[in-house]
């Protein structure tokens, strides 16, 4: 299965990857201080200026956002290398633009006080009431061009591999399997059809994302060019939910690859394995409408089909993944560790994190929760004891094959203390949530601030077992090549 | 050679005052028919030259991405709502257009050729995403844009914008689902 990788590659591949989920590790940690330091100042203890709480809430989404893709899309380009042949170049220039993007994203924050949120909603970017300047929009907006374009450049690489390996994009996700023309044993692998997904529904993404951007750049420039706002939100929102949707599916990857690693059971994509993913490829294009639920003047027919499919949209994929997990775990006498914890983990997170969006992704319920702290209290949920679990869980698994690194009763402590952490800001989401709490408001109504507080203390908790988690890596990045093996990964079970 | 013919025929007959002048009077034609058609000029004369230059063309742009990159820039110029209007009434702007365009073609020969399937896919999506936006741009804008183009020439124009964006898209499509699988790349 594995194609054959000359050691001194291999060696490179492993530190670029450990780059990148240094990088995204250290980027989520201080980005989850932010969002203490905002549920501070919703709670009442910490007097935070509102205008630096948008400071905040831009930089926070913006960078868990994209350090977290930056972090999946290293576990994903880990394993499809395995069956695909992937440009090394590409790889090494997506985080090379990713980091001059985060840093003008940052400046533009921070010195120059943008402050949009990171779903930067035309006209906002051009009309601040004074708030910032031209440059500070110019920033950040050209700030997250350039992250775009890295990330298209390394999508556009891995659909032109499935593409040479496979024959296409639809043989990648194996509609030739499902078609019957095609043997199920011949069906590509999990993380080729993961890829595939991926790819496809990014760049359609990223190819939004970018119309909408440089559309925001002429109207900062020149206000006199205006564009339709609706459709500014369409792209808008196609851009971010496919976006953010996608890290889950990058980082469902190690799930397909680690659990049978640690049971010595295949994870085989068979009929229904495709059938899921591939319906939720055409979900995940479509059912961003479910954001423009409250905008009356959209194509009722549009809001119908965002609502039916929302309920839809990640759950074949989830469906049959919870329940390929569980298969292969049962009774397979599986070797709990740090890595197989944090893996089934991030199914449980996810699992868990889904109901709360289902329920809100009812018109009816919508009108209701829509825009308050119930929609950060399920994203919170399956992202931060979901998505970023899995990469967690990668970090713990690279550094045990790579090094042979132990782990000790710390990482245990970080387990729980991250676990509990997460659990307890999600739960005070979705309370303030339930109490009709609106979401991005930097100041809060006293009977408001108990349910943030409480967030607050979780998310110190969620910090250190993050921390703890990166010092773990940092100490395997230390050691390896000097113990343990870079070329053969070592047998698991 | 047969293109090169084709090639200087076709400029020979974009120059004449009358087609020249009947192209530039509407918008559309001007942007989508008289400037594609100037690249394509430019497209059918490189062969030749592109062999009787051919150290220039290999010491200079040997991967394509210059070349590429004087493509992008050039057309990009090209894109802008206000050039147009200067080729219209400035001289020199207008013959900055007769020369610069069937470079483009000339290069765009060159360079398409040797990139890799990597950078031209990444050339064809930012066109995507540009032609995209200058749809928008031109079937939305409440204003005047142009001096010498009426509001409803805009409006014609984006429409143009966008079926070409739709015509990308179902190309695209169709290039990375149908089966690549017999030819070795
Ligand atoms: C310690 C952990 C975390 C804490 C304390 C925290 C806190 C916050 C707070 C207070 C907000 C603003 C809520 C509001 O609208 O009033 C927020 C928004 C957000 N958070 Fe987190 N967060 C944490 C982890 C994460 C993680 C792991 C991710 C994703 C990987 C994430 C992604 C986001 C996003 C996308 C937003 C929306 C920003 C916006 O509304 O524009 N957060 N978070
Ligand atoms: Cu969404």
């Amino acid at each position: 299965m594995v194609t054959a990788i000359n050691t001194g590659d291999f060696k490179s591949k492993n530190s670029l990857i450990a780059t990148y989920l240094i990088i995204g590790g250290l980027v989520i940690a201080v980005m989850m201080i932010f969002g203490i330091l905002m549920l501070l100042a919703q709670g009442g203890v910490l007097d935070l200026p509102p205008a630096a709480f948008y400071q905040f809430l831009t930089i926070h989404g913006t960078g868990m956002i994209g350090g977290a893709a930056l972090a999946a899309s290293a576990v994903m380009w880990y394993f499809l290398s395995n069956y695909v042949e992937l440009s090394k170049k590409v790889f090494k220039l997506n985080l090379i633009l990713s980091l001059i993007g985060v840093v003008m994203v940052i400046i533009g924050v921070f010195s120059f006080k943008y402050a949009s949120a990171w779903t930067f909603l035309y006209p906002l970017p051009a009309l601040s009431g004074g708030a910032w300047g031209v440059t500070g929009a110019l920033l950040y907006l050209v700030g997250m061009l350039i992250l775009g374009v890295g990330f298209l450049l390394l999508y556009i690489d891995t659909g032109r591999a499935i593409i040479k390996k496979h024959g296409s994009l639809g043989k990648g996700l194996g509609w030739d399997v499902i078609s019957g023309k095609r043997a199920e044993k011949d069906a590509p692998s999990p993380t080729v059809v993961a890829s595939t997904m991926v790819t496809i529904v990014n760049v359609t993404a990223l190819t939004a994302g970018a119309t909408v951007l440089i559309m925001n750049i002429i109207n900062v420039v020149n206000p006199a060019f205006t564009f339709d706002p609706l459709l500014a939100k369409n792209l808008t929102y196609a851009f971010g939910h496919i976006f953010a949707n996608s890290i889950i599916y990058m980082g469902v990857i190690a799930v397909y690859e680690i659990l049978p690693r640690y049971t010595n059971r295949p994870w085989k994509s068979n009929r229904p394995f495709l059938i899921a993913w591939t319906m939720s490829t055409a979900f995940t294009l479509v059912i961003y409408t479910h954001h423009m639920l409250m905008d009356s003047v959209m194509p009722k027919w549009m809001l119908i089909m965002g609502q039916v499919l929302s309920y839809a949209n990640g759950l074949p994929v989830l469906v049959i993944t919870a329940y390929g997990a569980l298969m292969i775990v049962y009774k397979s006498g599986i070797k709990w560790d740090m890595a197989s914890g944090l893996i089934f983990m991030s199914m449980f997170g996810w699992v868990v994190g889904v109901v709360p969006a289902i329920v809100d992704a009812t018109i009816v319920v919508n009108h209701v929760m829509h825009n308050t702290k119930w929609v950060p209290g399920h994203f919170h949920m399956y992202m931060g004891l979901g998505a970023v679990v899995m990469i967690f869980g990668f970090i713990y698994y690279l550094s045990k094959v790579d090094s042979g690194l132990q782990t000790n009763g710390l990482d245990k402590i970080g387990f729980i203390s991250y676990t509990l952490g997460i659990i307890s800001v999600s739960v005070g989401f979705l309370i303030s949530g339930a109490i009709s709490t609106p979401r991005r408001w930097a100041t809060h109504f006293p009977e408001w601030m108990a349910p943030a507080v409480f967030g607050a203390i979780g998310g110190v908790l969620a910090v250190l077992g993050l921390i703890i988690f990166i010092i773990h890596f940092i100490r395997y990045v230390k050691v390896r090549g000097i113990s343990g093996s870079d070329i053969n990964e070592q047998k698991l079970a | 050679m047969k293109q090169t013919g084709l090639g200087i025929i076709l400029y020979g007959i974009l120059v004449v005052p009358p087609v020249k002048a009947y192209l530039e009077s509407i918008m559309l034609l001007h942007m989508l028919v008289q400037l594609p058609l100037l690249i394509l000029a430019g497209w059918f004369i490189g062969d030749r030259l592109i062999k009787k230059f051919h150290p220039f063309f290999t010491a200079w742009n040997t991967d394509g991405v210059p070349g590429m990159i004087f493509v992008v820039f050039i057309t990009m110029y090209w894109m802008l709502p206000r050039a147009l209007d200067e080729a219209v009434t400035m001289y020199y702007i207008e013959l900055f257009k007769f020369i610069s365009l069937p470079l483009v073609g000339l290069f765009l020969k060159d360079s398409w050729k040797k990139m890799q399937t990597l950078g031209k896919g990444f050339i064809f999506l930012n066109y995507l995403s540009m032609f995209a936006l200058m749809a928008w741009l031109y079937i939305d804008s409440p204003i005047q844009i142009c001096n010498n183009y009426l509001e409803t020439q805009q409006k014609f124009l984006g429409w143009g914008f966008l079926v070409i964006t739709i015509w990308m898209i179902l190309y695209l499509l169709q290039a990375v689902f149908t089966d690549h699988s017999e030819k070795a790349e």
